[in-house]
């Protein structure tokens, strides 16, 4: 990736607002730090999400199962137009991209397509109202993995989308959030000048859909990171592996789930279980970037 | 023009090289398969510049030609049967949004692998205009004419030129091939409206959204008036067309019955009009090629004109009876002397169609039509 600082930021902006997104929408603002990175040279395209991501630039959409199909279609045909210097740009949610729209991601990863996927990833349906996703962490409340007697949120951990991504032997994947803003860009950055299958998983808190006050995003969203609920990584060829956020110590992750109502219900012995599995998944991802090595 | 024999699926995939296809995509399902292998070979040797998309499923393919079409290539996709009913979703979105992909569907009925109808005729309300042909000629000069039917701004609309599996799609015969030159002159190059490009984009222009549903049936209903100009310019040019693009009469003059066939069955059917115009029978046959839109104005004139017409429907709408059928007794209804309108299911799941066994349904309709009692209710032959 790209190193920057703040000031290195570019100043245009290519989202339109105000959009239609909440107050506090997370997406919305990954939509505004991801295209201020990728220029006017872009063709977007959506399939059913929430309406948070309103560009300056062409787009397009297409039935929400077929964002890998579709972004396969524009570059193909701007190769044959000989249209390189035009980017396809995905801009889905973490539906269209982990569960129905894995099937054509798969098959796009797999064919090396030259495109740039970016899942905007709020961890459940937030367009039809709060559904669980594969996204969705352990335990989460959602309006289909509710809370009572009989549930207790949702009952397996999410999808680790990025390392099946990556297994497909890609030139890059990676993961950011909308509270590293230069972390992001920079990621961005990179993605552009390679050509061929990129993709880039977004943490993006929804205050809607996992209530907390609109004016708390990015402390959410800073917290998923610092606490190890999110770590922030690159992986280069389906090989090469690299943290690009270590902090010394990782902050307890009572800290980032306490503060939103869908893990309101959790009781200490549910919060000490998520705590062991982010700390072994911690230690496991310091000995992927100590070896710089993917192991698949 | 040379002649080659070949067989249903090359010549599908020649009247795809020969149109300039810049994007294919398929998925293989038999008996489609070979049209793929044949792309694919042509673009291995260099006889075609194409961007070729081996996808993981049917419904991708239709996602890509989608895409692509938007973006200003020319299209081309191609399946069968079951493949053809993967892809129902996204196609409702590339007619919504009126683009100009053209798709060759060889029949395959969902029952087995041999042919019926009953594929691309799901897919009646997802606004592809729907042709079906009779003869591997026919599928190379009809794919040809769908790019120009579906490109010509009045339409832009996709054609779906359906054929029968394994009777054409692993059959051979001659094939009259244009020369190239004569097919550029016939096509110009696809230009997508508006541009998508980044320097041709208006922020501030209205999306480029599905189109409303009255608007979208009454521009499907109008492309009858391009396809009938289109088939009339590639007979001029070509020595070749069909009927009047939409439906074909054989031998009708003086008819007072007619038999209605559709794809292959039409091919037998003109032998068995033969034997009975040669024993002096009043009987003609009119090929069905365009089922959507529905030529209603033809069927409105023939009826005028006959007392007597019997639909073979290679299909059936489970519950509600053959698509001609039913189509046909809709277009006579407001006439003031109606004939009668028989209805015949045969050949679904492939189930062999015989000379014999349309001379058969043919003395049924021509007893009908000189008033002797026939029993009303629909035959499975």
């Amino acid at each position: 990736m790209e190193k920057l600082t703040i000031k290195d930021i570019p100043l245009e902006e290519y989202t339109i607002t105000p959009g239609s997104a909440c107050q506090g929408c997370g997406p919305a603002l990954a939509a505004r730090l991801v295209f201020k990175a990728l220029g006017d040279k872009v063709i977007r395209h959506g399939v059913p999400s929430c309406p948070d991501s309103v560009t300056r630039t062409p787009h397009t959409f297409s039935v929400f199962e077929s964002a890998g199909a579709a972004l396969t279609g524009i570059s193909r045909a701007l190769k044959v137009l000989g249209r390189d210097d035009v980017l396809a740009v995905g801009f889905i949610g973490d539906g269209g991209t982990y569960d129905i729209g894995f099937q054509a991601l798969s098959a796009a990863a797999e064919r090396n397509e030259d495109i740039l996927w970016f899942c905007k990833n709020n961890e459940a349906y937030m367009n039809t109202g709060i559904q669980r996703s594969s996204a969705t962490p352990l335990y989460a409340w959602t309006t289909t993995t509710q809370v009572g007697p009989r549930g207790r949120g949702k009952e397996t951990p999410r999808k680790n989308l990025p390392f099946i991504v990556a297994a497909h032997h890609v030139p890059y994947v990676a993961t950011a959030s909308i509270a590293f803003p230069t972390d992001l860009i920079g990621k961005v950055l990179h993605a552009k000048r390679l050509r061929g299958f990129r993709f880039i998983d977004i943490l993006c808190p929804c205050p809607t859909g996992w209530r907390f006050d609109p004016s708390r995003t990015i402390e959410v969203a800073r917290l998923a990171v610092q606490t190890g609920m999110w770590a922030l990584y690159e992986i280069i060829d389906g090989r090469e592996f690299r943290l690009t956020y270590k902090p010394k110590k990782l902050k307890p992750v009572e800290e980032y789930l306490r503060i939103q109502g869908r893990f309101r219900h959790l009781t200490d012995g549910e919060i000490e279980e998520i705590q062991r599995m982010v700390d072994e998944n911690w230690e496991r991802l310091l000995k992927l970037d100590e070896e710089g090595e993917f192991p698949l | 023009m040379t002649v080659e024999v070949m067989v249903g699926n090359k010549a599908a995939a020649t009247g795809a090289k020969l149109s300039r296809v810049q994007v294919a995509v398929a998925f293989p399902v038999t008996p489609q398969t070979t049209i793929v292998e044949y792309l694919n070979e042509f673009i291995t040797k260099g006889e075609m510049d194409c961007e070729f998309i081996n996808v993981e499923g049917e419904l991708s393919a239709q996602v890509v030609v989608q895409a692509a079409s938007r973006i200003g290539a020319r299209t081309f996709c191609c399946t069968s049967g079951p493949g053809c009913l993967y892809m129902h979703h996204p196609m409702h979105d590339t007619s919504s949004l009126r683009l100009p992909v053209v798709m060759a569907v060889v029949h395959r009925g969902n029952k087995g692998m041999q042919p019926d109808h009953t594929d691309l005729m799901s897919h009646i309300m997802t606004g592809w205009i729907q042709w079906y042909v009779e003869n591997n000629q026919e599928v190379l000069d009809s794919i040809i004419m769908a790019y120009r039917v579906a490109e010509d701004m009045r339409v832009r609309i996709p054609i779906a030129v359906g054929y029968d599996g394994y009777i054409l799609s692993y059959t051979a015969e001659p094939v009259d091939v244009p020369e190239q030159e004569e097919v550029d002159d016939f096509l110009p190059p696809y230009k997508p409206t508006p541009s998508l490009m980044p320097e041709d984009f208006d922020p501030k222009a209205p999306l480029w959204w599905r189109v409303p549903w009255e608007e979208h049936h009454k521009v499907i209903v109008d492309a009858k008036e391009v396809i009938k100009e289109v088939n009339e310019e590639f007979g001029k040019r070509f020595g070749r067309s069909y009927g009047n693009g939409l439906v074909e009469e054989y031998r009708c003059e003086d008819a007072e019955a007619v038999i209605v066939a559709m794809g292959t069955i039409a091919s037998t059917a003109r032998d068995a009009i033969d034997n009975l115009k040669a024993e002096g029978k009043p009987i003609g046959l009119v090929k069905l090629k365009c089922l959507v839109p529905f030529p209603y104005e033809d069927f409105q004139r023939i009826g005028s004109e006959v007392r007597a017409i019997g639909m073979i429907d290679r299909n059936v709408c489970l519950g509600v009876g053959g698509v001609g059928h039913t189509f046909i007794r809709n277009a006579i209804y407001d006439l003031e002397e109606r004939p009668k309108v028989l209805g015949f299911h045969a050949g679904l799941a492939g189930k062999e169609v015989k000379v014999s066994d349309i001379e058969r349904m043919a003395e049924k309709v021509l007893k009908a039509a000189r008033g002797e009692s026939v029993s009303p209710l629909v035959e499975w032959v």
